[in-house]
């Protein structure tokens, strides 16, 4: 892989995919990026080398003539890449995606990863990849993946599986030797693993009950880049607004499906048609009645309401983004990857998906 | 980036310096388990915790610590290492000891390796292997290491400064503040300098060049004069407020004694000052005594910049100059220098990463919760000044020189990196928090 000298450090390997179809790992001094669901390219990241002097473990990836010839500053570095020191670091970027990234969806039959049991094993694999952070990253924090869990692994260690007992165990005696937990008995998190409830409810079915005075309605679709994880349904169409007049005021509602236990308080939303604008907040369910006010700022009235086109009805969830046909396929995209991960674990799947594509049946 | 194609180096063969310690430590064999990965090489903390403080002494040897070193540095490394090697062994049985100690103990606090690993290589060194059966003196080890370790120093402290100390502080005070004043050099060609300083030195000749201007602006009144006009109505390229360093302008003098905890680094108390030393000391040789120490902290509060060295002023200077172009979360911010130019581009990087870990959206919170953190993050400058004051002014009290150009040019970058790691971490965990609050 030939590397050259950029702004922000030694940069090379292959372009990678767009947000949020791509992997990545921020070591001590670089980081590392991959194409999230191509296997093919798991030997060839995109590398950017931002501090060669911290990345002091260059030379288990490239050999020490490349560490070298970086450290020395020549330019273009040809340097080889070694694939079995990248296999572990993907594994890890694979685990920092899953837990950002994870198309969790009831409604397209997607289902949760536990979150304590993914951040518990990723956290073992940070500890045992330590030599890759000499110097603090992002990704280096053992205490922050598991520091939330305390509660919930306990739970997952009785819930017996041999498996997740195992990994449950050698996270508890990381945790001890860490100090993640210190002696603070009382800022163990109440929030337990949440087994799936198997008679949810959409928040938003596009079948359930609706006012009949409704003027207009329609669907639209969450940018997953624009919302906190583990907060929205990872469908399409989980968006449902309408617009409905009531004591001669009009208004707009729109309900947001979420995952299972999710709030989505506080999360912005905003529904436009043509001159015709409402903006809010969600609650914890997802959902907002918001008025609905034409360019001047005035209210619109009943009447105005009856009058206006609402064809081109376009509600955004989160800080404003417009929704592209791009972004609706490379989520397409995402969900099929997870659908392959869930259908045919493969050698650096996480035993939270295994777990997951076992209770699936 | 900054490179300096260096035809010598190349010339002569190198290796890096982790594959140097890494091959040593297998060298070792059997015995070292507990301080080594699964892999057999050693922990981050054995390196970082032992064997580059105690065993490599690179505070003694710098050459150990270059990210590639000339094969005969290898080797001079590789001995080192080796001749410890029983040592090194003997204090792997000690942190099994404490290990198992702990757990008797029930301790859970602070990280193990962290906290034990000098010690075992000291109770190595003094006392040869631990002897079975020897509770006693693992425990006690332990309580020593967990009890308030930075109290001592503090709490003489406490007790020194009562109401007579105060007062012949404060009259102290009052003279030494008044002995600084501005003269009149002119600004020009120190900032000017500045721009080889933080520049670009693509061969040698330009690298020796950037040592010499920097070696000059050490000794220009420029930093000085900055720091004394700060007290007075007289303008500032910058202000001081705005870059987060002082609370008010013009800079009133500190005070002795103050009850507020963090307050900007010129506001700061003397006590303060010195308190933060003391906690810094930990590690360190020893200081002088606490009456010295107070009485030296009140002529460096009064100093300009709150720093007694005329390199510790000019580097915060340099410093000043970096940390007003940096902007973390803006994509389009112009950067006037090259060094703050290639920083800059690493915190882009960075942000990528949180963007691609879905914590920020096009350099804005992606939950309202994010706000305050997102906000202080583009308000860079205030924390990166606060860091590297405190780095500095860490400095200025162990006189440890900031001379070297190409040290001077680390520091700068090092504070970038750990603010904005600070900051990102923020930001993560405000959103993760939200998270896990919710309840099933």
């Amino acid at each position: 892989m030939k590397l050259e000298a950029t702004r922000s450090g030694w940069a090379g390997g292959p372009a990678v995919a767009e947000v949020p179809a791509v992997a990545v790992l921020e070591l001590s001094g670089a980081v590392l990026e991959w194409t999230v669901d191509d296997p093919d390219g798991a030997a060839a990241p995109r590398m950017t080398v931002t501090d060669v002097a911290a990345a002091d473990w260059l030379w288990r990836v490239v050999g020490p003539e490349g560490h070298a010839a970086l450290v020395s500053g020549a330019e273009p570095a040809d340097v080889e890449l070694r694939p079995d020191a990248l296999a572990p670091l993907r594994r890890l970027a694979i685990g920092y995606w899953l837990r950002r990234w994870w198309p969790e969806s009831s409604r397209d039959g997607i289902v949760r990863l536990d979150p304590a049991l993914l951040d518990g094993e990723l956290a073992l694999l940070v500890n045992s990849a330590q030599e890759f952070f000499t110097e603090d990253t992002l990704d280096s924090d053992v205490e922050g993946l598991l520091a939330p869990h305390r509660a919930a692994l306990s739970a997952l260690e009785r819930g017996g599986d041999p498996r997740v007992v195992d990994l449950m165990r050698a996270c508890f005696d990381l945790a001890d030797d860490s100090g993640v937990w210190a002696d603070d008995l009382d800022s163990a998190r109440t929030h337990a693993a949440v087994g799936r409830r198997e008679d949810y409810a959409l928040a938003a079915g596009r079948d359930g009950e609706r006012s009949r005075g409704a003027i207009a309605r329609g669907a639209a679709s969450v940018d997953w880049l624009v919302v906190p994880p583990r907060t929205f349904d990872a469908g399409e169409q989980t968006v449902d607004w309408s617009v409905e007049a009531a004591d001669a005021s009009v208004f707009a509602t729109v309900r947001v499906a979420l995952v299972d236990g999710a709030s989505a308080a506080g999360v912005a939303v905003r529904l436009q048609a043509g001159t015709v604008t409402a903006t809010g907040v969600l609650d914890r369910t997802g959902t907002a009645a918001l008025p609905l006010v034409n360019t001047d700022g005035d209210e619109l009235t009943e009447i105005q309401a009856w009058d206006h086109g609402w064809s081109t009805t376009t509600v955004t969830v989160g800080p404003g983004r417009a929704d592209t046909a791009e972004a609706a396929a490379l989520r397409d995209r995402i969900r099929d990857f997870a659908r392959t991960r869930l259908a045919q674990p493969g050698p650096d799947a996480f035993l939270a998906e295994i777990v997951a594509a076992e209770s699936d049946y | 980036m900054t490179t300096a194609a260096d035809v010598t180096t190349r010339e002569v063969l190198v290796v890096p310096r982790r594959s140097v310690i890494d091959e040593a430590w297998r060298a070792i064999g059997p015995g070292v388990e507990v301080l080594s990965g699964t892999d057999g090489s050693p922990l981050r903390r054995t390196i970082k915790r032992i064997l580059d403080p105690l065993v490599l002494r690179l505070r003694a040897n710098p050459q150990f610590s270059a990210p590639v070193v000339p094969a005969e540095t290898g080797a001079a490394m590789r001995a080192l290492i080796l001749d410890v090697a029983p040592q090194l062994r003997w204090a792997a049985s000690w942190f099994a000891v404490l290990k198992l100690a702990r757990r008797r103990l029930r301790i859970t606090a602070g990280n193990a390796q962290e906290l034990y690993f000098p010690v075992c290589f000291e109770l190595a060194v003094t006392r040869g292997a631990p002897l079975p059966d020897d509770r006693e003196t693992a425990e006690t080890v332990l309580r020593g290491v967990h009890d308030d370790r930075d109290r001592t120093g503090v709490e003489v402290l406490n007790r020194y400064v009562d109401d007579a100390v105060v007062t012949q502080l404060r009259r102290q005070l009052e003279f030494s503040w008044r002995d600084v004043r501005p003269g009149d050099t002119i600004a020009g060609p120190f900032l000017s300098g500045l721009t080889t300083v933080l520049g670009d030195a693509t061969s040698h000749n330009a690298e020796a060049a950037r040592q010499r201007v920097w070696s000059a602006l050490v000794a220009d009144a420029t930093p000085y004069n900055f720091g004394a006009k700060a007290r007075t109505n007289v303008e500032l390229p910058w202000s001081i407020v705005d870059v987060g360093l002082s609370s008010v302008a013009p800079q009133p003098p500190p005070p002795v004694l103050s009850a507020a905890d963090g307050a900007p680094p010129l506001n700061r108390s003397v006590v303060d000052r010195v308190r933060a030393t003391l906690r810094r000391a930990l590690d360190r040789d020893e200081l002088p005594d606490i009456p010295m120490l107070c009485a030296e902290e009140v002529d460096r509060a009064c100093a300009p910049w709150g720093l007694l060295a005329e390199d510790k002023q000019a580097a915060l200077v340099a410093g000043i100059e970096v940390a007003v172009d940096l902007a973390p979360l803006s994509a389009d911010s112009a950067t006037r220098y090259d060094l703050s130019g290639d920083i800059q581009a690493r915190l882009r990087k960075e942000a990528y990463v949180l963007h691609a870990r879905r914590y920020l959206v096009d350099g804005g919170p992606i939950h309202p919760r994010q706000r305050q953190v997102v906000d202080d993050l583009a308000d860079f400058a205030k924390p990166y000044l606060r860091r590297l004051w405190a780095r500095l002014h860490g400095r200025d009290v162990w006189q440890e020189s900031c001379d070297d150009v190409d040290d001077l040019r680390s520091l700068l970058e090092g504070v970038a990196r750990s603010v904005n790691l600070d900051h990102r971490q923020r930001i993560k965990s405000m959103l993760e928090l939200q998270e896990y609050e919710v309840s099933p």
